[in-house]
Order: C-alpha cells, then sequence, then structure tokens
C-alpha cells in the first residue's frame, strides 16, 4: 500500500504558520512602522490639497501609489530569494511549490492590509479632507482602503515573482529598482507618456490604481488652480517693458501686458474666481479618471490580474528550483 | 585608390591572415580543428573552450554578432533620426558585455598558456592582435598547461557493462554514465561506477576536489539522474522516486534552515512533511521527541536556530532528515567546521543509526579521526578527462592495502592531481579497480 504524505492544504498551513511565527521573531514587523513613517511624510508634503484641487490630487494620489508600490516591492522582494537553497532542499522533501505560493500570499496579504490600514488612519490623523461621496462600497474609507491594498498586494505580487525567479539577495535588489521605476514612470500621472510608451501604462499597476483613486475622488469634479494662480502671479510691470511694442488686437493700441492687466482686474471677483476654476477644472476632464463605479471596479480588475498572473508564474518558476546549480 | 591607401589595405589583409594562422595554431595547440579560426563564431566560442571558459566564449560569441548586427543597421536610419538614437544605444549596451566577455576568454588563455594577463590589452586591439596570434600561435615554444590540453576529452571510452545486484535489501548502484550539456558539448561528470552496500553498514566516501563525491550522491539518491540503475532494497531509486524520495535521507554541506524558526517547530514541520499522512499527532510528537532526544536537543526545542552553536546546527540539520527514519542516510561533509571531539560524537551517533540496519554514507575531507567507525570505503578519482571513476570501494582495511598506504590521506594524496599538490596517480588506481572489478565480474 502506497504511503501518502502532507497534500497541499496542511502544508499551506505548515508554511503560512511558518511565516507568521517569522513575523514575530524575525524582523518582518518592522514593515509597519516603516509604512506609517512613509505615509506621514506623504500627507505631510501633499495632505493640505489632496482631494482638494486637481493638481493637488493628482500629485497627492500618485504619491499615495508610489508608497502602495514601494510598500508592496519591500514586501518581498527577499522572501524566496533568501531562502532559495532551504526551499530547494525542502522540494525534495515533497513541498509543493503552490503551497509554498500559497502560504506566502496569505501572509503577504495580512501585510499589505495592515499596511493600508495604517495608510488611511495616518491620513486621517494629518486631516486629509477625504471626498465624500462613494462611487463602490458606500464608504470612501473604503473604496480608498480597497484600492490602495490592491496596488501593494499587486506589487507584492510582482516582487514575489521577480524573488521566485533570481538566485540571491542581490540580484533582487538589483532588479527590484527597475520594477519600481517602470510602476512610476508608466502610472500616467507625472509624465505625459504617448504611442508606445502610453500603451506601456496599460501594464502598470499604478496606472490602474491612479485611475482607480482619481475616480474615487471625483477628479474631474475638482477645481482646476493652476491657471488661476498664474493668472495671479503675472507681473504686468514686466510684461510692459517686455512686450511693449506687441499690439495683440489687431491695431486697437491693446498690449500683451494690458489684456493680462485686464484678466487679473477681472479675477479679482470672488464668484468669477470661483466659476473661472470649475471650469478650469471641466476642461482639464480626463476620461480614465471618471468617477463612476464601473470605472473604479475595471481599474480594480486590472489590477487584480497581476494578482492571479504573477504567483502563477511564481509557482512554475519555482517548480524548476531543483534546476539550480550548487 | 592611391598608393598609400594600396598600401595600407594590403598591410589590414596581411594582419588579418596573420591573425587567422595564428588562431588556426593556438587551436592546434590545444588538440583541436584548425580550421574553427575562421569561421566567426565558432572561432569564439572555440577560444573560451580551449581554456575552459566555454560560457564565457559562448557570450563572447552571441554579443560579437548581436553588436555587430545592431551597430549595423545604424547606417540604414537617418541621421539623428529617434531609430539611429535607440539603435546606437542599444549597441552600447551590447558593446559592454561582449568586452566583459572578450576579456574574460582572452584572461582564460593567458592564464592557459602561463602568461601574464597583460597579454589580454595586446589582444584586444585590433592593430596589435596579431603580435598575440605570432606569440602564442605561430612560436612554437609557447605551449599550453597540460592541464588545458585535455579539458574537452571527455572521451567516449567503452563502458565496462558491470552490473552488480543487490540481495534485495541491499543498496545497488550501477551508474554508467553522469553528463552534463554545457552549450555545445557533453561534459562527462561520472562514469562506470558499479557498487552494493548491504545494510547496516556506515561508508565514507573519499575523493579530491572535483572527483564527483556530491555528483555521485546526487545520482544515488535521484536528485541528479544519471544513466544508471539505482536499487534500494526492492525499489528502484529512479523509478519509484516520488515513493523513494522519504526513504532517503541527505544531510546537505550547509545547514539550510531558517535561522528565524525554534529548533522544536523546525523539526516539527519536517515531521509534519515527511512523515506519512496518516501517522498520529501524537506519535509525530513522540517521533519528534526521540529525535530531539537522540540528537541532544531536547533542552534547546525553544531556541531560534539562528542561536545554535556550529555543533548544534549541524545535528539540528541531521535530525531533519532523520526524522522519518531514511534507509539510506546520505551525509554531505557534517563535520565542517566542528572541533574533533564534537565531530566524534557525531560520527559515533552516526554509527549507531547504521547499526540499526541504516545505510550510511558520508563526505569528509577529515576522515582519521573516525576512519574505526566506519565499515567500508568509496573512492572516487579523476581520470584524465576528468571524469570522476571508481579507484575503490571495499572495507577499510583492504583499501589500505590497495593504496599501500595507512591512513585516508594518504590515499587522497595518492589520488589527487599534481597540481592540487597529490601524488597524480588516479589513472593508475582507476585501471587497477577496473581490472580487479572485471576480473570478479562486478564484485570487488
Amino acid at each position: 500500500m502506497e504511503i501518502k504524505h502532507s497534500g497541499r492544504i496542511s502544508q499551506l498551513f505548515i508554511y503560512t504558520g511558518k511565516l507568521f511565527r517569522m513575523f514575530v521573531l524575525q524582523n518582518d514587523w518592522k514593515m509597519l512602522p516603516m509604512a506609517a513613517i512613509i505615509a506621514a511624510i506623504v500627507s505631510y508634503v501633499v495632505g493640505s490639497t489632496l482631494f482638494v484641487n486637481m493638481a493637488g490630487t493628482l500629485m497627492g494620489t500618485f504619491g499615495l501609489t508610489s508608497i502602495c508600490v514601494w510598500n508592496g516591492c519591500f514586501n518581498s522582494i527577499q522572501a524566496i530569494c533568501r531562502e532559495r537553497p532551504i526551499v530547494k532542499r525542502e522540494h525534495r522533501s515533497g513541498l509543493h511549490m503552490t503551497s509554498y505560493i500559497g502560504a506566502h500570499m496569505i501572509y503577504q496579504a495580512f501585510i499589505c492590509l495592515c499596511q493600508t490600514g495604517i495608510i488611511i488612519v495616518v491620513l486621517h490623523i494629518s486631516n486629509v479632507s477625504f471626498p465624500s461621496l462613494s462611487h463602490v462600497t458606500g464608504s470612501v474609507d473604503a473604496d480608498l482602503f480597497i484600492t490602495m491594498f490592491l496596488i501593494s498586494y499587486a506589487s507584492d505580487m510582482i516582487s514575489l515573482f521577480v524573488s521566485a525567479i533570481v538566485r540571491n539577495t542581490t540580484t533582487a535588489m538589483t532588479v527590484m529598482p527597475f520594477v519600481m521605476i517602470f510602476q512610476l514612470i508608466f502610472s500616467g500621472g507625472i509624465f505625459a507618456l504617448s504611442g508606445f510608451a502610453h500603451t506601456l501604462t496599460d501594464f502598470a499597476v499604478s496606472r490602474w490604481g491612479l485611475c482607480a483613486m482619481c475616480a474615487i475622488s471625483d477628479y474631474n469634479s475638482l477645481p482646476n488652480e493652476m491657471i488661476l494662480a498664474t493668472i495671479d502671479n503675472i507681473d504686468v510691470s514686466k510684461l510692459s517693458s517686455d512686450y511693449s511694442e506687441t499690439d495683440i488686437s489687431g491695431g486697437a493700441g491693446i498690449t500683451v501686458a494690458d489684456a493680462a492687466e485686464i484678466l487679473q482686474e477681472g479675477m479679482r471677483d470672488p464668484e468669477l474666481r470661483e466659476k473661472f476654476i470649475y471650469t478650469c477644472g471641466e476642461m482639464a476632464y480626463v476620461e480614465d479618471y471618471r468617477s463612476d463605479g464601473d470605472n473604479i471596479i475595471n481599474c480594480w480588475l486590472n489590477i487584480g490580474t497581476a494578482i492571479v498572473i504573477f504567483p502563477i508564474l511564481s509557482v512554475a518558476a519555482l517548480e524548476f528550483i531543483d534546476k539550480d546549480k550548487r | 585608390m592611391d598608393s598609400l591607401q594600396i598600401i595600407f589595405t594590403v598591410i589590414r589583409l596581411v594582419i588579418g591572415v596573420v591573425c587567422i594562422v595564428g588562431t588556426w595554431m593556438i587551436f592546434s595547440k590545444f588538440g583541436k580543428k584548425g580550421w574553427y579560426a575562421i569561421i566567426p563564431l565558432v572561432c569564439e566560442y572555440k577560444l573560451g573552450e580551449c581554456c575552459g571558459k566555454e560560457r564565457d566564449g559562448f557570450f563572447m560569441a552571441l554579443f560579437s554578432v548581436a553588436f555587430n548586427i545592431v551597430s549595423s543597421a545604424v547606417a540604414f536610419f537617418p541621421e539623428n533620426s529617434d531609430e539611429e538614437l535607440i539603435l546606437s544605444l542599444v549597441s552600447l549596451i551590447m558593446f559592454v558585455p561582449y568586452a566583459v566577455f572578450t576579456i574574460r576568454v582572452y584572461m582564460g588563455l593567458c592564464e592557459a598558456f602561463g602568461k601574464r594577463r597583460l597579454w589580454v590589452i595586446l589582444w584586444l586591439l585590433d592593430s596589435t592582435k596579431w603580435i598575440c596570434a605570432i606569440y602564442f600561435g605561430i612560436n612554437k615554444k609557447i605551449q599550453p598547461k597540460e592541464s588545458y590540453l585535455h579539458l574537452n576529452d571527455h572521451a567516449s571510452e567503452e563502458l565496462s557493462g558491470i552490473n552488480v545486484t543487490g540481495n534485495g535489501r541491499d543498496l545497488s548502484v550501477n551508474i554508467r554514465k553522469r553528463s552534463v550539456n554545457n552549450f555545445f558539448s557533453k561534459v562527462t561528470l561520472l562514469r562506470d561506477l558499479h557498487l552494493t552496500i548491504p545494510t547496516g553498514h556506515m561508508v565514507l566516501l573519499l575523493g579530491g576536489s572535483g572527483a564527483g563525491k556530491t555528483t555521485f550522491l546526487n545520482a544515488v539518491t535521484g536528485y541528479e539522474k544519471a544513466d544508471a540503475d539505482v536499487e534500494l532494497g526492492k525499489w528502484n531509486v529512479y523509478r519509484d522516486y516520488n515513493k523513494m524520495k522519504y526513504d532517503v535521507g541527505f544531510v546537505p554541506q550547509q545547514d539550510l534552515m531558517r535561522g528565524s524558526d525554534t529548533v522544536y517547530r523546525t523539526i516539527s514541520d519536517a515531521a509534519s512533511l515527511r512523515l506519512p499522512k496518516n501517522m498520529k499527532y501524537a506519535e509525530k510528537k513522540a517521533r519528534v521527541d526521540e529525535v530531539l532526544e537522540i540528537f541532544g536537543l531536547s533542552a534547546l526545542r525553544g531556541n531560534l536556530v539562528s542561536k545554535l552553536s556550529g555543533g548544534q546546527r549541524k545535528r539540528l540539520s541531521i535530525a531533519l532528515e532523520y526524522i522519518s527514519f531514511p534507509t539510506l542516510f546520505i551525509l554531505d561533509e557534517p563535520d565542517s567546521g566542528l572541533d574533533g571531539v564534537v565531530a566524534r560524537n557525531l560520527f559515533l551517533k552516526l554509527r549507531e543509526i547504521a547499526d540499526t540496519g541504516k545505510i550510511v554514507i558520508v563526505i569528509t575531507h577529515t576522515p582519521g579521526r573516525v576512519m574505526d567507525l566506519f565499515d567500508d570505503i568509496i573512492v572516487l578519482a579523476k581520470d584524465h578527462a576528468r571524469t570522476g571513476r571508481l579507484a575503490f570501494y571495499g572495507p577499510v582495511d583492504e583499501a589500505f592495502g590497495f593504496f599501500g598506504c595507512t591512513t585516508a590521506e594518504e590515499i587522497l594524496l595518492a589520488i589527487n592531481q599534481k597540481e592540487e599538490g597529490g601524488e597524480g596517480r588516479a589513472e593508475e588506481f582507476v585501471n587497477k579497480f577496473d581490472a580487479l572489478l572485471q576480473t570478479a565480474g562486478g564484485e570487488a
């Protein structure tokens, strides 16, 4: 009679337990206070304008996305490669890679949940004014929590995959900046991308995360204060000297400086200012940031794709661990 | 074309021919076909092969092609175009590894000829390469070191055809060949190893560096399959690997355990993985406690693995494999880093395990202090083609008689290569033992 040994489910429990023990006995718990510190720094820098106007919201959500990508990447980048010889030994003793990666997924989900919770709490403590209307769950906190968790977790799974394919921690730490830079550049929030580069943003978790966060924050309904701020800061006397000969009215004698002065004068009216910034906001409409439940859920599903694909790839990569050279 | 241009063209042609002739003769000196020198990609790869740097030679050839293709493609696009910019960038990226691998190959060649690495500079420059071609290739006084001449002599010697069988409980090993593909060539790591180890025996596996000890053990345990038949009792290790793997304990050289886990948890997790699923929890727990007791770890059960001493870690590493009570127990240098007393105690423990009817095979580089504990000895040695061969297998006292030595260290000295400080008599003993086996029909 064939003797049966522990299957995938029981191994999943064994390894999940092992990872949670490490959380306490090793120094993995340090990732949580680190998340709080990073969130505090970002909310200190962009918190006052986050969810208030377009520019501040874009910068702020980009900052939050960056925190999530950063946390996710650092959580798991060394998780497998640092114990690769041990995993190889255990694989020879009957370890199923699906259980091993499954255990990591559970453990990393726990870490990401904690980190995301910490970020939300820090944002509240920093008096960031949250949007009032939820588009999916009925709670803006929950919408933001889910989005940030998904970004962190997807980044975590990408890093876990990197950790599964590289042989040592040095290589992992060399590869990681490339993963992060790709995520940040191709988020589409800060750099204007077009053509092939824009197509690449479809493969960046950060792009979908940023879209979801902007959609949650009602980005397209926020005021755009950039143009008004520029008008307020125009130095009319400098324009008078630099463009004294420039007639922009086709012979009526109105110069650039005159036009700027008229604009500045007109914009002193508070009602007009208010109306103007919202009109500018409407003109800066971005379809990707459309605030409705469908768009947000679509973004979540796109991030979810990475969460499904990368663990599968990690398992496939680790199945070949026996081929590692001694 | 003016006369000056013609002269330059002729000079370049002559230099090119000198380089090819020189490389042709370099190949001849290494016992390879000279015409490799006129086939661009093959030439680079074979140069690497000559000096034992096949991998570097392969990548040198690969990046050479990539670099040349990309840099030639630049000419097809308008100046300052995006395409030109991208291709220039890619060719620069290709050039860096090409240069690095080229340097590595030429450094290897300098090493193979026993010359200073400064020669690499001349070799790298197109204008001075011909000097190297003349010096290393055409100059007959410059010859490669002896050890490089047989690097790729993975000879197709005939196999002995010996096949040993056990008595139904023993470990019988018939490794005909263990080869690996190294890019375009096949390297034979082990050849013709036939032996039967009875249960209850503790066997010392002896051999110099690179003789194939770990490769042999990996082939025996089925971790790295060879062209072989390995039978443990009624099981064929290769065919029944999935059933067998729990009956084979392999303790690696390094202590591969998580330092942040406790001793007890490390063993109990190993027990959960390796012990049968239907074993009751209480039985598993009792087994864990028993193993902790056997290896003197009971008092340390709550300690973190990272806090253990070298000897304690080694005992824990052995306990992890012993938990499933394997029939075949293999240990790769279990005494490395341990002092004499601790090492002796560890081997006494292994002797006790063997006495329970298990087969214990141990690699150690300091066998002198524990020689009396072994029943048999396996001696592996590299033959002229650097293939691991069986130089002896049998009882310890017979081994001393066979090699004309009184200690295991003297055996090692006799079989080690001359450049390793040994006597370089491996081939002699391999042939002697081969003849002995042939005479005895496989039973030494």
